[in-house]
C-alpha cells in the first residue's frame, strides 16, 4: 500500500475509532453506574469514573435475600430456553425452508406466503390465544411452555432467511448427488445444511437474542417463581411507581448482556459470512 | 451374599413401621400447613423488607408464601389473563383503585362482612377512607394494608443556596399555594427548578392532578359516578394552574422530565410526590424535609393509594390454603408497625398510629399527620380507564399545547364516552 | 449412496420436510392468529368467560377512534422517517469498516454492543441522557451555549429522539448484514475502477451500491415490517407522549388489550388492520424494487 494509503487508513482508523468511542458513552454509562455508589449515581455535572467504586450492586443482584429474584436460577432458565428455542427453530427453519427453495410441490408459494405474512402481525394479539393453548396443554411454568412458543415466534423469520440462502448454492451440486442415488434427506443434510453453517449461525444468534430478551410472554406463561427467565427476574429490581434504583438496574442489564456479547464475540465471524451469502444472491 | 434371617428382618420391618407411623402422625401436623401463592407489586426496595416479613411469618406460623412480584401495570394484565383460566393466586395484593374493575369482572371474590369480623377485621379499626376504600356495590372485596400518600419533600441544601432557610438551618415550609409560588420563584434560577409534582413526567402525573382536583373540591366523575366532572368551574381552575407552572410562573421542569432525579441532584427544591420516594432519597443521602401537603386549593385534601388484600376467584376454593391467606393477613396486619418503620408506608390501621417509634419518626409523623386529610379514587370500574386517557390531556396542557379549558371539555366527552 | 426408495416417495417428500415446522407454525402461530381473528368480530374480553358475535363493530369503530387514527399517522411518519437513517448509518459504517481499517473486531463489537442490551435498560440509558435537568446531553450543551430544550417533551422533535435512540440500538445488526454484503463484493472490481481513474464517491455508486443491493431489500423489507410494529422504545421513552404525539400503533392495541378495558376483540381488530397496512406497503415496495431482484 502507498505511503498515503496508509495514512488515509490510519486517519480512517482513528476516525472510526473515535466514532466507536462516543457510540459507547451510554452503554459505558450503564456500566459506570453499575459500580457507583448509590449516593453518587444521580450528579450533575455527570461523573463518568466510579470512584469509588464499589460491587455491592451486583452482590445485591445476584446474591441479596430476594428469594424471588433467585437470580441465578434464573439466568439457568434462560439459558435452557434460549438454547432450547435456538436448537427448535434452526431445525424447523432449515427443515422447511429447502422444500420451499428447492422442491415444486402444491400449494408451495401460499405457504411460503403465509409464513412471511406472518411476520406482519404484532405479538401482542398473539399472547391470549397463545396462553390459553399452552394452558390447555399443560405447559405453563414449564421449559416447553417457553420454548416451543420462542421458537415460533422466530420461525418465519427464519424460513425467510433460509430460504434465500437455500437458493443461492450451486444446484449443480445436488443434482450430481441425485444422480449418484442420494434422496433429498442425504442430500440435505450432507450438501445443503454443511453449505449452510455460516447463515444457521446467524440464525442462531438472531434466536438466541431473541429469546434470552423476550419479557412479555414469559411474564403470564410462568406461575412458578423458580421457573423465571432473567428478564421477569431482573424487573423485581424496577422500582414500584417509577422510583428506579439504578445501581441494582444497571448491574443486572450488564450480567444480562454479556452472554450475548459473549455469544456475538464467538460467532461473529459466522454472521458475517453466513449473511451475507444469502441476502446478496437474492 | 447372605440373606437376613427372616425373622430378624420382620422385626426390624415392624419396628421400623411403628417409628415411621409415629412420624407420621407427628409429621402431619406440621405437614398440613399449606403453601399459598401469593402475588403484589411490591417490586424494588420494598420487596425485600417485605420479604423479610414474610419469612418471619413463615418461621412463626410455618405457612410457606410462594410470591410472585410484578410490576404493578404488569400485575394487573397477568391477573386478568390468569384468573379466569384458574391460573390465579391465593392471595393478592392489589390497590383500592383496581378493587371496583376487578369486582365487577368476577376477579375477585366478595368478602362477607361476617366473615371479615369473625376473622377480626371490623371497621372501627380502620381508618374510614381505607376501610370503604375495598368495597363495590356494597360488598366487600378486601382488606386495606397500608396507605402510600402524597407528600411535600424540601431540599434543604437547595433552600438554603436561595436563602430560604432559618437562622437555625431548618428550611422553610410553605402551607398554601401563594407560599408555594412565591418561595419558588425564588428558587427558580439557572438550571434549578422550584416546583414540581410527580416522580417522572410531572406533565403526565395524573395522580397529582386528582390531589389537586379534590383540594378544589372537583373530582373525575359527579358524585353519581355516571357523568365526568371534569367539565366544571372547579376543574378548570386546576387545569388552568397545571398550565401555570410550567409556562407562566416558569418554576416547573419540562414534561418528561425526572423530577426525582432533580431532587436528589440538587435541582428541585420544593416536591409534592409519593411516599413511597423517601427510602430511595434516604439511600441517595439526600438532605430533606418531609413536610404535609400544602393547601394549593380549598382544602389539605392529600391523595392515597392504599394497598388492598384480595382474593382472586378460583374454580375450589382450598379451605385450608383459603385459611392460610387469612392468617397471613391476620399476621400482617398484627405485624404493620414493623411494615411502616422499615418501608415508609403507614397503616390503614389506626392502632399503630400512637406507636411512638412511628411517631417519633420525622417523615411518617408527618405522613400520620395527614390522615384527616386522606382521599383516594372513586369507586367506579372505568376509574382506571379514565386515570389512562386523561394522561396524554393534561400533558397537553402542562406544555401549553391545548388551552385549559377546551382540554378539560375534551377529556370529559371522552371520559363520558368510555363504555362498560 | 444407494439409491433409496426416494422417487416412489418423492411426491410426499415436500410435505415431510415441511411437517415439523408447519405443525410448530400451525399450532403456536396460525391457530392464535386465526383465533385473534374471530375475536376481532366479538365483544372479547380479558376476564370474561363469553363473547358475543358483534360483526365488524369493532372494525367500525374505529372508524371514530381519533387515537388509533393518531397513531396510525404516528406510526407511518416512524416508518418513513426513520428508513434514511436507520438504513444510513449503518451503511456509511460498514463502507468506512470496509476500507480495510485497523480494530475491526473492536469496532464491530463496539457498534454492535448496543444491540444486546434490553429495551428496558436502552430506555432508560436514553431517558437519562436526554433528561432536560440532570441529564449529560442537557449539560454539555448548555455548557457550550447551545439553547436547551427537552427533546422528549417536545411534541416537534419527540419522534425525532426517539429515531435517535433506535438507530443507536439497532445500527450494529443491520451494521453486521452490511458488512457481509460488500465483503463479498470482489476487490478487483475496486481496483479495476481505480485504474480507470474513479473516485471513492464514484465507485461508491457504481459498484458498491448495485452489488449491495439484494441486501439493501432484505434490510429495507425487514427494517418496514419492524418498524410497523414499533412499540418498546417509544413506550419506555414517551409512553406516547407528550400528549399523543409519539402514540404507535401497537402501543394503542397493547393498552387496549392489556389495560384500561381488556377489549381483546377491539385489539385484535386493530392488529387487522395494522396487518393489512403493512401488507400493502411490503407488496408495493416488492413491486417497485422488483427489477434485478428474485424476492
Amino acid at each position: 500500500m502507498s505511503r498515503t494509503g496508509r495514512s488515509w487508513r490510519a486517519a480512517l482508523t482513528a476516525l472510526m475509532v473515535a466514532l466507536a468511542i462516543v457510540w459507547l458513552l451510554p452503554a459505558v454509562w450503564v456500566l459506570v453506574t453499575s459500580l457507583k455508589l448509590t449516593e453518587n449515581i444521580v450528579r450533575v455535572p455527570p461523573e463518568w469514573i466510579p470512584w469509588p467504586a464499589t460491587i455491592e450492586h451486583y452482590g445485591e443482584v445476584l446474591f441479596s435475600s430476594s428469594r424471588t429474584a433467585r437470580i441465578g436460577r434464573a439466568f439457568f432458565n434462560s439459558i435452557v430456553v434460549s438454547l432450547g428455542s435456538v436448537a427448535l427453530v434452526v431445525l424447523a427453519s432449515a427443515m422447511a425452508a429447502y422444500p420451499l427453495a428447492r422442491m415444486r410441490f402444491r400449494g408451495r408459494n401460499l405457504v411460503f406466503g403465509l409464513i412471511v405474512g406472518s411476520l406482519m402481525i404484532p405479538n401482542a394479539v398473539i399472547l391470549v390465544p397463545q396462553y390459553v393453548l399452552v394452558q390447555r396443554l399443560g405447559w405453563l411454568s414449564t421449559y416447553q411452555g417457553l420454548i416451543v412458543p420462542e421458537a415460533a415466534m422466530t420461525f418465519a423469520f427464519g424460513v425467510f432467511l433460509l430460504r434465500q440462502f437455500f437458493l443461492t448454492i450451486p444446484s449443480e451440486l445436488e443434482d450430481a448427488a441425485r444422480i449418484d442415488g442420494a434422496d433429498p434427506w442425504q442430500i440435505f443434510t450432507r450438501i445443503v445444511l454443511p453449505l449452510s453453517q455460516p447463515v444457521l449461525g446467524a440464525l442462531a444468534i438472531f434466536a438466541f437474542r431473541s429469546a434470552w430478551n423476550d419479557f412479555l410472554w414469559p411474564l403470564i406463561a410462568v406461575n412458578k417463581p423458580d421457573m423465571f427467565p432473567l428478564p421477569v427476574a431482573l424487573a423485581l429490581l424496577r422500582g414500584a411507581y417509577a422510583a428506579e434504583s439504578y445501581g441494582p438496574i444497571m448491574a443486572g442489564a450488564v450480567l444480562s448482556a454479556l452472554p450475548l456479547l459473549i455469544v456475538f464475540l464467538v460467532a461473529n465471524r459466522r454472521i458475517v459470512e453466513g449473511v451475507r451469502v444469502s441476502a446478496l444472491k437474492g | 451374599m447372605s440373606k437376613p434371617t427372616p425373622s430378624l428382618s420382620r422385626r426390624r420391618f415392624l419396628g421400623g413401621a411403628a417409628f415411621g407411623a409415629a412420624a407420621l402422625t407427628l409429621g402431619s401436623c406440621s405437614q398440613s400447613k399449606p403453601t399459598i401463592t401469593y402475588w403484589n407489586g411490591l417490586t424494588g426496595a420494598d420487596g425485600k423488607i417485605m420479604d423479610g416479613l414474610i419469612d418471619q411469618f413463615t418461621r412463626e406460623t410455618g405457612i410457606r408464601m410462594e410470591q410472585q412480584r410484578i410490576v404493578w401495570a404488569d400485575l394487573y394484565a397477568k391477573l386478568q389473563v390468569s384468573v379466569p383460566a384458574n391460573e390465579g393466586p391465593d392471595l393478592a395484593l392489589i390497590h383500592t383503585v383496581e378493587v371496583p374493575h376487578f369486582a365487577s369482572d368476577g376477579i375477585l371474590e366478595a368478602v362477607p362482612d361476617a366473615t371479615a369480623s369473625g376473622k377480626g377485621f371490623k371497621g372501627e379499626d380502620y381508618l374510614p377512607s381505607t376501610w370503604q376504600g375495598g368495597t363495590y356495590q356494597d360488598k366487600r372485596y378486601a382488606i386495606p394494608l397500608d396507605v402510600p400518600q402524597h407528600v411535600l419533600y424540601v431540599n434543604v441544601k437547595v433552600l438554603k443556596e436561595a436563602g430560604l432557610t432559618g437562622p437555625d438551618g431548618k428550611p422553610k415550609v410553605p402551607t398554601t399555594r401563594d407560599e408555594v409560588l412565591a418561595m419558588a420563584k425564588q428558587i427558580a434560577k439557572g438550571d434549578t427548578f422550584g416546583f414540581a409534582i410527580g416522580t417522572t413526567n410531572p406533565g403526565r402525573y395524573t395522580w397529582g392532578f386528582h390531589n389537586l382536583l379534590w383540594q378544589n373540591g372537583a373530582n373525575v366523575y359527579a358524585t353519581d359516578l355516571k357523568k365526568s366532572g371534569l367539565a366544571e368551574p372547579a376543574a378548570i381552575e386546576v387545569a388552568e394552574f397545571w398550565r401555570s407552572i410550567q409556562n407562566q410562573h416558569k418554576i416547573a421542569p419540562p414534561a418528561n422530565a425526572n423530577c426525582r432525579d432533580a431532587f436528589i441532584a440538587g435541582k428541585l427544591g420544593l416536591w409534592i410526590a409519593g411516599s413511597w420516594n423517601f427510602t430511595g432519597l434516604r439511600d441517595a443521602k439526600v438532605d430533606f424535609v418531609a413536610a404535609p401537603v400544602p393547601r394549593m386549593f380549598k382544602q389539605p385534601v392529600v391523595w392515597t393509594m392504599p394497598h388492598q388484600f384480595t382474593f382472586p376467584k378460583k374454580k375450589a376454593v382450598d379451605a385450608a390454603k383459603r385459611d392460610a391467606a387469612w392468617a397471613h393477613i391476620r399476621w400482617m396486619s398484627d405485624h404493620v408497625a414493623e411494615w411502616t418503620l422499615k418501608a415508609g408506608q403507614v397503616s390503614a390501621l389506626r392502632k399503630p398510629h400512637s406507636d411512638s417509634r412511628i411517631t417519633g419518626d420525622p417523615v411518617l409523623s408527618v405522613l400520620l399527620g395527614q390522615a384527616g386529610n386522606w382521599q383516594s379514587g372513586q369507586p367506579t370500574p372505568k376509574w382506571v380507564a379514565a386515570e389512562n386517557i386523561t394522561r396524554p390531556i393534561i400533558e397537553n396542557v402542562y406544555i401549553g399545547q391545548k388551552p385549559a379549558a377546551a382540554a378539560m371539555d375534551d377529556l370529559a366527552r371522552q371520559i363520558n364516552a368510555l363504555s362498560d | 449412496m444407494k439409491p433409496r426408495r426416494a422417487l416412489r416417495r418423492g411426491a410426499f417428500t415436500p410435505y415431510l420436510f415441511l411437517a415439523p415446522g408447519l405443525v410448530l407454525f400451525a399450532l403456536f402461530r396460525v391457530y392464535p392468529l386465526l383465533e385473534g381473528l374471530w375475536l376481532s368480530f366479538t365483544n372479547a374480553r380479558l376476564g370474561r368467560a363469553q363473547q358475543t358475535f358483534v360483526g365488524a363493530a369493532n372494525y367500525l369503530r374505529l372508524l371514530d377512534d381519533t387515537r388509533f387514527h393518531v397513531s396510525l399517522v404516528n406510526t407511518a411518519y416512524y416508518t418513513i422517517a426513520s428508513t434514511v437513517p436507520i438504513l444510513a448509518v449503518p451503511l456509511v459504517l460498514a463502507v468506512a469498516l470496509n476500507r480495510g481499517v485497523a480494530l475491526r473486531t473492536f469496532l464491530r463489537g463496539a457498534f454492535f454492543f448496543p444491540f444486546t442490551l434490553s429495551v428496558v435498560t436502552v430506555g432508560l440509558t436514553w431517558l437519562w441522557l436526554l433528561d432536560p435537568v440532570i441529564g449529560p446531553s442537557t449539560y454539555y450543551l448548555r455548557a457550550a451555549g447551545v439553547p436547551v430544550r427537552s427533546w422528549l417533551a417536545d411534541p416537534g422533535t419527540a419522534m425525532w429522539a426517539i429515531i435517535v435512540t433506535t438507530v443507536w440500538w439497532v445500527t450494529g445488526y443491520y451494521l453486521v448484514i452490511y458488512l457481509a454484503g460488500l465483503q463479498d463484493i470482489p476487490r478487483e472490481l475496486y481496483e479495476a475502477a481505480a485504474i480507470d481513474g474513479a473516485g471513492g464517491w464514484r465507485s461508491f455508486w457504481s459498484i458498491t451500491m448495485p452489488l449491495l443491493r439484494p441486501v439493501f431489500l432484505f434490510v429495507l423489507v425487514t427494517h418496514v415490517i419492524g418498524s410497523f410494529q414499533i412499540f418498546g422504545q417509544v413506550f419506555v421513552l414517551t409512553n406516547g407522549g407528550p400528549g399523543d404525539a409519539t402514540r404507535t400503533v401497537v402501543q394503542h392495541l397493547y393498552e387496549t388489550a392489556f389495560q384500561n378495558f381488556f377489549h381483546f376483540g377491539s385489539a385484535s381488530a386493530m392488529a387487522w388492520v395494522l396487518f393489512v397496512i403493512i401488507l400493502v406497503f411490503s407488496l408495493l415496495q416488492f413491486r417497485l424494487l422488483r427489477g434485478h431482484t428474485q424476492y
